[in-house]
């Protein structure tokens, strides 16, 4: 086997048996069993719903579960590595055809790929490492009216509580700020809005 | 906040004792910016200036908290309002020079009783920083700008007294959840000009 664009690693021997087998399913049975697996792809926390899916799958083609598993975990290490080193469709349709799969099968399920590559980008990213993210933002306004200290104040003042996820755990943060300050942070948040929009 | 009482204004008449003008004004304002607790020792130190005994010197230094205190109290501004506070027979020049250094300290007291207001914890800082991610454990190649924002955040000063506790918060927020909270900032900013319109 010639060097694979999805990984650097040797790849597994029961991988080639698993493609093998898959050539023997018919076009239609294929584009199914593709279309249960991007289905789990773009929504991984549903992982009930895939093994039901591929449960039903094994039925209603007479295929036993066992080895329907093990096909669709060698399938899917070309989209996981494929996903963490940004290949094109063409580099996984290459891929596939490496470790055995028939062109048109390999073309198929490139042509999905390329379709579902966004939604899969974008959810890649989003498990990107983030510290102390900044989940919600809730504020308050008002006059305060009097104090033990001055009996008639006046003065305006804003409260923002902003919720920060600090490893698994939600710690809320109060803060008070003056007028001033208030226009100062907006007129601060938006330069970081501009300089956001220049890079992306 | 202190409230005047009788005994205030006789004990006030000790500062016909003060050396100097100078002395009186600096009494003024120490014993304004003293919180209750701390007048004890003021009173302390006043003492030998003034040539008195320790009680008169605490009498003294109480009343003068009072009166400064009940004067930024009530947000009076005026001489007029001010003499009308002191009683018939007191001394007049005293009575002409209390007022008078009222007056002059009566906005920057002000500034400072609100400023020691109790409060939520005070922004005091702000700093931020805008990364580039190029590549993490998830994904190898990437190019997804992100901010990074430090708020200095100081504890409520009254109860930190000369020690105020300042944290330092840096939190990360996307494009999407900075358009969202700029969204909510200029509804904000709508509002508050919708009240200074009125």
């Amino acid at each position: 086997m010639g060097l694979l664009n999805f990984t650097r690693e040797p790849v597994p021997e029961a991988v080639s048996a698993d493609m093998h087998n898959l050539n023997q399913l018919s076009a239609q049975q294929f584009s199914a069993l593709t279309e249960v697996l991007f289905r789990f792809l773009t929504e991984p926390k549903e992982v009930e719903r895939f093994l039901t899916q591929l449960s039903d799958f094994a039925t209603m083609n007479k295929i036993s579960l066992g080895p329907l598993k093990n096909i669709v975990k060698s399938i899917l290490l070309v989209p996981n590595g494929a996903l963490k080193r940004n290949l094109s469709s063409e580099q996984v349709r290459a891929d596939f055809i490496a470790l055995g799969l028939s062109e048109e099968k390999a073309s198929y399920f490139a042509e999905q790929w390329k379709v579902n590559s966004p939604t899969l980008t974008r959810l890649a990213v989003g498990q990107t490492l983030v510290i102390n993210q900044l989940i919600d933002m809730e504020w308050k306004f008002g006059v305060t009216a009097g104090s033990s200290e001055l009996e008639k104040v006046g003065s305006i003042f804003l409260q923002l509580k902003l919720v920060v996820k600090k490893g698994s755990q939600l710690e809320n943060v109060y803060v008070e700020l003056t007028l001033p300050q208030f226009y100062s942070f907006l007129h601060e948040m938006e330069r970081v809005k501009t300089s956001l929009e220049s890079f992306s | 906040m202190a409230a005047l009482r009788d005994g205030d204004f006789a004990a006030l008449q000790i500062l016909l004792k003060a050396p100097s003008k100078d002395a009186v004004r600096q009494l003024c304002q120490e014993c304004f910016s003293s919180p209750p607790a701390a007048l004890g020792p003021l009173a302390q130190r006043a003492c030998p200036g003034l040539a008195v005994s320790a009680q008169e010197a605490e009498q003294l230094v109480s009343a003068l908290h009072n009166l400064t205190r009940h004067v930024v109290y009530r947000g009076l501004t005026g001489a007029e309002d001010i003499l009308r506070l002191f009683p018939e027979n007191f001394h007049q020049n005293l009575k002409n020079l209390l007022t008078k250094i009222i007056l002059e300290n009566i906005s920057a007291w002000r500034s400072e009783a609100q400023a020691s207001q109790i409060s939520l914890p005070r922004l005091v800082d702000m700093d931020w920083r805008v990364d580039i991610k190029t590549s993490s454990d998830s994904i190898v190649r990437m190019a997804v700008p992100t901010c990074l924002l430090q708020l200095k955040i100081q504890e409520d000063a009254a109860l930190c007294g000369n020690n105020p506790v300042v944290s330092a918060l840096t939190v990360e927020l996307s494009k999407e959840t900075l358009d969202t909270m700029l969204e909510g900032l200029g509804r904000i900013r709508d509002q508050l000009s919708a009240v200074a319109n009125k």
